[in-house]
């Protein structure tokens, strides 16, 4: 996180002029030190009642049984398992900002990673209710840890995947949030420091004693590598374990062995997409042009573009294998999915995950705002689209013809599922009002070197080379926050 | 010895110091200062009235906490002097007989629980129907009538019995007739009983009402022999079976024993003897026995008829006057040709049956029968059934006679005319003009329902509740020569009487006590019979269960009546009368199903949830119409049409299509439509009886009728909706040509692969349970599915759970269709598909063939379900057995998911307390009949079948205590038990004498999806066609 001046050909990631480590300051902390706008009550009104309905219809699947939902005998998940995995697919694009871009030392990653992770943690919160609600018994789920008690070998099953995904999302859950917590120490002791009063004192416990001396800061760059270093595998393995609770099984169109590959693109698609929904909406609402900017939304869309196209040679892959292996029930499986009674969720899947990412190739729409917003929205869409053809579709045929069902949802699981995202938004609009929804210690340590106006100082000192500083100032020309007219003078 | 130890309590003590001594003398070591308190300061203190009130909101919290919730009271009372007989815990057998079969009742503390078959059942050798299975749940029906009813209110016996005499008293002095209407009785001591009232009323008279009538095969024998019987049918005698619409392993006379003879020709034992026997039936809907024969050819009701008459023709090679060809109907007329062929070659053991109720038509099927030699092998007159004996002109002159006024009296016994007579609103009109009606009718009023009655016993005057028949003494007497006993398993429930045993009463008999009255009877006539005497054969009467007398000889019959003109053309005039005009009429065929049959069981919730055996419908009947034909008339599965009787009688009914009904015709079954049976059965379906017209002396069940739709839809509650195998190794499947040459042909099962495994083998000692089940023997009746029911406390859980696909039962009866194109099957839904697009070969649909799966868990070696369960619910025992440890069951479903069968059941509601599942068991009566070996599951678990784990431990347990090792057989489960067709057998596979293992054996045995290498201990037998490959 030096800030020497770095090259001049790379796209600033900072913009505005006159940034100050104050302004920025001033800038994040707007929404937490302010009385909340109109635009955050609208929201957060909107989001609490979706988080009424979810409370509303996990009491009403609570009180009657499991029988509230639409599930029967030969479809036994849909719904839950596939917001269960939704939500979990989204949290990865977090984790993956927070600690492969840190490991990879890709600077950008500064202004969106407080966000993403909040969102990561907020989506797993999602999907570990859903691990509980989809339970017969809830009030037995405590059997699923491996507990000492007084039945002697009476132990859970470690061959099942579901034991995996309790310690997956368990771990997941525990070291994104310490990963998380210990990257807001040092932008909480700055709220602590302008705070008054109780604010103050509450802001001041939480900042864990935060002092900002250079032992500290040392101290805190150790271990957030140290989280990296092991928020990185899980990356990988969380969703890894997710997609063995379907490869492990003898179902046809879960048991094969791309899934966990398949998977991790997935999610990171979907996250990806998620944080590009949230921030998109957030940068304009909060004002934070300046520190998430074109280059930030771009490098998302790539990414999306890239994790969708593995998404998409996935599916590919899926059909190719199915009809190479010669066996009668994976075959059916995977004919069915494209032209059996579910063929619209197929092709809605198809569509949204395959297709639409790879508009992104045109760079006028990869940096277009609203286009972005709106695919963002299309690839989760048709991420929870792959969730439930992979679910139902697989489960209503498989081997005894006779026991082929179809599946059809209930208020209760459409409930749920709005009330989900209802609570995550809820906890996401909390979130940005009482922490900095961009980390401001990481963000300052790029104004000296990357940020537009280090960068105009560098052009203005004249020492550059004029086909670099071209290229320079053609890439500012997509961004919403530079104003190109003070580059005409340079 | 003295101590002199001294022991001291604190150093204070010891040392004796002053202080010690002074404090010592005081009660209290130190003083309380009660005094203080009591001195007014306390009270006056701030503390004590702040302690006050804190102790009065915790004493008040605490109380009004307390007293929220209800503790429930559970008594559990012991036996303060224990009956000699009841052992808690040990059941109890007690033979009994139901619909004239030889049973056992077993009882756990005084409570029938479940019915299972006499072994020495002369009919089915201890096959019971699902509706036997069904019965036990009756005895605890909480809407049977608890008292008896005077005049529409709550009475005492006394008040009905003074009252009905002093009417009896007037009546007779009166002189009008006096009417008994019972459903067909064969029980000697009810008959002697109904004598002795017609004695002492002599203007009284008793009339046999079969709701479902074989009246016409009755006259038909008086026509052609003169014996006014139905003849005991002997397929097990048969080679060769045609049957003109004769449903006769369903509804049809004796299902259960026809099904034992009929498959004793086609099981494993018969097909290793390189013999099978051959079945073609013409009929227009598809029956349980159409589905189970090796040709069917659907036929018009209105071909019916003439088929029969160009089978006479074919076979005698005379022509009637009036043939004519089934000119509409090729196959039909191609089949006639090729069953006359076969029937003639077997001569001697040949039959024809007929369905049909017509008098004329039944008598030409006599005159085939005496062609073919028959009589005296596949057909027993001299020792007649007495299942039915209802004459249909009988109650046809009573509604005249009550319409005339001439009756004063009629009792109605196991009859409900005013239900299922065709012409029920005549009836009841007539009736309302008889001045004494008498219902010995149980439905009733129970809580909140505030109706009284069945649809006759609400008419009535008085209604005299009978006994269940669990709570009676009687007998039975269903075939010449086979007497079977009675006998009460349980205390009359409520405030109920014998039938019987109010008629002695209503004639001052001078036995009134129908027990010794039966006692009686058999010791005057029926126990001589079985060689027994006295109280010593009546006491062995009650062990055995039944008296046999060795049948008769039977002898072959000639017709009295030579000429057959008039007959065949009273049949061809019956036939032109069906003939329909226009688009849209049809020809409507009334049959009765083998679930709920006329009716009288509407009420009974295992059998309304019992899948009816072909279309796999709960909860209703429907339109079965041709797939073509509906097409063609531009309707969809499930669209609600009207069907309109020529009389203006009219129903609707949602659509079935049903491959292989014959084109133009809609079914409708009987016995749905109840108005009051009860909060299960009433408002279940339409009411068919009154399209049954009156015809030539009898009641018909074809008529012309009109349809159209009326735009609603509703959904079918069936438990299968794809009914095709799609080709799979699931099923499979051979012809009796290539059996005879290859004894495993047909079986694709590659036995050859070298299979790895991922676990560890364990070892299983002693036990390892396993099952075979021969496809060729199972006919798919159901009656497992509702013994596995009765036996594993499988909850019912109604029309629309069933609509969700949320069914519960542990063993189902899997039923795939297959198409015959072009010599082979035809079983993908596509191919089917494209098949009934393309007009050129849409009859093939027609040619449908039908393939029964008994499918229940399979107890995989390598368990999918087991791996998967986060928790251990679901183990493997050392017996080779899945275990469901419902206590530790989360929920999660996987299991169920990973199913490659789909056997598991999960609890989705708690359906033994949920106010929503109210109807069917859900209240403190109904759930006596729980089997208390047996937990009830909690909403939230899942379950299966556990092999009756149950009855393997108490087998183990009683092999134990007699210090003998368990011998094979000693264990036989529910749905095994239950099987008139021997499909099912259950055994040890270590022991290699066992029946099981000898059965899996066979070179037809397969494992279902063995590919997956889960290892399933069930094998199932291919399935044996006799088809023929095509003759001109």
């Amino acid at each position: 996180m030096a800030s020497h001046s770095e090259s001049i050909i790379r796209e600033p990631l900072i913009t505005g002029e006159n940034i100050t480590y104050a302004q920025i300051t001033d800038d994040v902390l707007r929404p937490v030190e302010n009385t909340p706008t109109k635009a955050w009550w609208i929201g957060f009104t909107v989001a609490s009642l979706g988080a009424l309905l979810w409370v509303v219809a996990v009491s009403y699947t609570f009180w009657f049984g499991i029988g509230a939902w639409g599930l029967n005998k030969t479809v036994g998940w849909a719904w839950d398992i596939t917001g269960f995995v939704w939500w979990v697919g989204i949290g990865h694009a977090g984790t993956l900002i927070s600690a492969v871009l840190l490991l990879f030392r890709q600077n950008w990653r500064n202004s969106i990673n407080r966000s993403a992770e909040a969102m990561t943690i907020f989506a797993v919160i999602c999907a570990a209710t859903y691990i509980v609600a989809h339970m017969g018994r809830p009030w037995m789920a405590v059997y699923s840890l491996p507990l000492p008690n007084q039945y002697g070998s009476l132990w859970v099953n470690f061959n099942s995947p579901l034991i995996w995904d309790v310690f997956a999302i368990s771990t997941y859950f525990s070291v994104s949030l310490v990963f998380w917590y210990t990257g807001l120490l040092p932008d909480i002791a700055t709220i602590r420091d302008r705070a008054k009063g109780v604010k103050q004192k509450i802001y001041s416990v939480l900042s864990f004693g935060w002092t900002g001396s250079v032992k500290t800061w040392q101290r805190f760059e150790t271990v957030s590598l140290i989280l990296a270093g092991i928020s990185t595998p899980l990356v990988l393995s969380v969703h890894t374990i997710v997609s063995m609770d379907f490869a492990t099984s003898l179902e046809p169109g879960w048991h094969t062995t791309i899934f966990p590959p398949y998977f991790v693109a997935g999610a990171i698609f979907s996250g990806f997409a998620m944080v590009q929904t949230l921030l998109l909406v957030a940068r304009k609402v909060l004002g934070l042009e300046n520190y998430i900017t074109m280059f930030h939304i771009e490098s998302m869309n790539k990414i999306i573009i890239l994790t969708g196209s593995i998404v998409g040679v996935a599916y590919l892959t899926e059909f190719f294998i199915a009809w190479y292996s010669g066996v009668e029930y994976e075959q059916y499986a995977f004919i069915n999915r494209a032209t059996g009674p579910y063929w619209w969720a197929y092709w809605s899947m198809m569509s949204c995950n395959v297709i639409s990412p790879q508009l992104f190739w045109v760079k006028k729409w990869r940096t277009s705002i609203p286009f972005s917003w709106v695919l963002s929205i299309v690839v989760n869409i048709g991420m929870w689209f792959e969730r439930f053809v992979i679910i139902v579709t697989s489960l209503h045929r498989d081997y005894i013809p006779s026991s082929w069902a179809m599946f059809y949802p209930t208020w209760v699981e459409v409930s749920i599922f709005i009330g989900s995202i209802g609570v995550f938004f809820t906890l996401f609009l909390l979130f940005i009002r009482v922490l900095p929804s961009v980390a401001m210690a990481e963000v300052k340590l790029l104004l000296k070197g990357s940020s537009e106006q280090a960068k105009k100082k560098v052009l203005a000192g004249g020492h550059v080379d004029a086909e670099q500083a071209q290229f320079y100032k053609e890439s500012l020309e997509k961004f919403d926050s530079v104003e190109m007219a003070d580059y005409a003078k340079i | 010895m003295e101590s002199n130890k001294k022991y001291w309590k604190g150093l204070e003590e010891l040392n004796n110091s002053p202080e010690f001594v002074e404090l010592n003398k005081h009660e209290f070591a130190e003083p309380i200062p009660i005094e203080e308190i009591l001195s007014g300061t306390g009270l006056m203190n701030k503390t004590p009235r702040r302690n006050f009130l804190k102790a009065l909101g915790f004493g008040v919290g605490a109380v009004s906490l307390a007293a929220c919730e209800k503790v429930p009271v559970h008594k559990s009372i012991p036996y303060l002097i224990k009956p000699e007989e009841v052992t808690p815990g040990i059941a109890n057998y007690y033979t009994s007989s139901y619909d004239g079969h030889a049973i056992l009742v077993k009882t756990r503390e005084g409570r029938p629980i479940k019915i299972e078959g006499n072994p020495n059942d002369v009919l089915s050798k201890g096959g019971v129907s699902a509706s036997a299975q069904a019965s036990v749940l009756d005895l605890y029906d909480a809407n049977r009538l608890q008292n008896p009813m005077l005049k529409g209110s709550s009475s005492s016996w006394d008040a009905v019995d003074s009252f009905v005499k002093s009417e009896l008293a007037a009546i007779k002095a009166g002189g009008k007739k006096i009417r008994l209407v019972t459903s067909t009785v064969n029980s000697p001591s009810t008959l002697a009983v109904i004598a002795d009232f017609v004695a002492a009323y002599p203007t009284a008279k008793h009339i046999n009402y079969d709701a479902v009538s074989y009246t016409g095969i009755i006259q038909a024998n008086q026509n052609s022999f003169g014996k006014a019987v139905l003849p005991h049918y002997r397929f097990d005698n048969a080679d060769v079976i045609v049957s003109f619409g004769a449903d006769f392993l369903g509804s049809w006379i004796s299902g259960e024993e026809f099904t034992r003879q009929y498959v004793s020709n086609r099981n494993a034992k018969s097909l290793e003897a390189k013999k099978m026997s051959r079945h073609i039936q013409f009929e227009s809907g598809m029956s349980l026995t159409g589905s189970n024969a090796d040709v069917r050819i659907p036929v018009k009701p209105s071909e019916e008829g003439i088929a029969i008459i160009s089978l006479y023709n074919a076979i005698t090679g005379t022509t009637l006057p009036g043939s004519q060809k089934l000119s509409n109907n090729a196959s039909a007329e191609k089949s006639i040709m090729i069953a006359a062929q076969e029937l003639k070659a077997a001569k001697g053991k040949a039959l024809v049956v007929a369905g049909s109720n017509d008098i004329a038509t039944q008598t030409l099927v006599n005159a085939i029968n005496v062609e073919l030699a028959s009589y005296g092998s596949t057909i027993d007159l001299d020792n007649p059934s007495k299942k039915y004996a209802g004459n249909d002109s009988e109650i046809k002159e009573l509604v005249a006679d009550m319409k005339a006024g001439s009756v004063d009296a009629v009792f109605f016994l196991d009859a409900n005319p005013a239900y299922d007579y065709f012409g029920a609103k005549e009836f009841t009109d007539a009736l309302a003009k008889v001045r004494l009606k008498v219902s010995f009718s149980d439905r009733g009023a129970n809580g909140e329902v505030t109706t009284i009655g069945d649809e006759t016993s609400s008419l009535c005057t008085v209604i005299a509740p009978n006994h269940n028949y669990l709570e009676q003494w009687g007998d039975s007497n269903i075939i010449e020569g086979y007497y079977t006993v009675i006998q009460p398993a349980i205390n009359p429930v409520y405030n109920t009487r014998q039938a019987e045993q109010s008629l002695l009463i209503w004639i001052d008999a001078p036995v009134k006590e129908y027990y010794t009255y039966v006692k009686n009877n058999w010791e005057k006539t029926l126990l001589a019979k079985g060689g027994l005497a006295g109280q010593a054969g009546w006491e062995t009467l009650l062990q055995t269960g039944f008296v046999k007398v060795a049948d008769k000889a039977a002898v072959s019959y000639s017709l009295i009546a030579k000429d057959l003109a008039a007959v065949a053309n009273t049949i061809n005039t019956q036939a032109a009368k069906l003939v329909t005009k226009g688009d849209d009429q049809v020809e409507l065929q009334v049959y009765a199903n083998s679930v709920i049959g006329d009716g009288k069981k509407a009420n009974n919730p295992w059998l309304q949830e019992l899948p009816e055996p072909v279309s796999k419908v709960t909860w209703e009947n429907f339109a079965a119409i041709a797939p073509k034909f509906g097409e063609k008339l531009g309707y969809k599965e499930g669209d609600v049409i009207k069907i309109t009787s020529p009389n203006g009688y009219s129903v609707s009914l949602p659509v079935l299509f049903q491959p292989g009904q014959a084109q133009g015709t809609v079914s409708v079954a009987v016995g749905y439509g109840r108005t009051l049976a009860g909060p299960v059965g009433n408002g279940v379906g339409q009411n068919a009886f009154p399209f049954l017209t009156a015809s030539n002396g009898t009641l018909q069940s074809s008529s012309v009728a009109t349809i159209a739709k009326t735009g609603e839809i509703s959904i079918l509650a069936q438990t299968q909706t794809h009914h095709s195998y799609e080709g799979r190794t699931v099923i499979q499947e051979t012809t009796f040509e290539k059996y005879k040459k290859d004894a495993s042909s047909g079986n694709r099962s590659e036995r050859e692969h070298k299979v790895y495994s991922l676990w560890d083998e364990y070892e299983r000692p002693q036990y390892n349970w396993v099952m075979a089940i021969d496809l060729n023997a199972c006919t798919g009746c159901g009656a497992c599915v509702v013994a596995c029911n009765a036996e594993n406390n499988v909850p019912v859980v109604g029309k629309d759970e069933v609509r969700r696909r949320r069914e519960m039962h542990w063993i189902r009866i899997d039923r795939y269709y297959s198409f015959n194109e072009d010599g082979g099957a035809v079983t993908k839904e596509k191919e089917i598909g494209a098949l009934q697009k393309d007009t050129a070969h849409m009859d093939n649909m027609d040619n449908v063939s039908v393939v029964y799966q008994p499918m229940l868990c399979q107890h995989c070696d390598h368990a999918p379900c087991e791996t998967v369960c986060p928790v251990l619910a679901t183990v493997h025992s050392s017996e080779g057995l899945n275990h469901m440890a419902y206590n530790r069951c989360i929920g999660t479903r996987y299991c169920a998911n990973n199913c490659p069968y789909k056997v598991r059941r999960f609890n989705w509601f708690n359906y033994w307390n949920d106010s929503r599942f109210d109807n069917y068991l859900n209240n403190e009566h109904t759930q006596l009949v729980l089997n208390p070996d047996v937990v009830t599951r909690f909403r939230g678990v899942m379950e299966k079948c556990s092999m009756c784990i149950q009855r393997i431990q108490a087998g183990k347990l009683k092999a134990k205590i007699e210090k003998r090792p368990l011998k094979d057989g000693d264990v036989k489960v529910a749905c095994q038990q239950t099987c008139s067709a021997n499909a099912i057998v259950f055994g040890n596979m270590n022991d290699p004498e066992s029946e099981v293992a000898k059965a899996l054996k066979s070179e037809r045995t397969y494992y279902v999806l063995e590919e997956l290498n889960v290892q399933p201990g069930i094998g199932y037998q291919v399935k044996v066609r006799n088809t023929k490959e095509v003759q001109a």
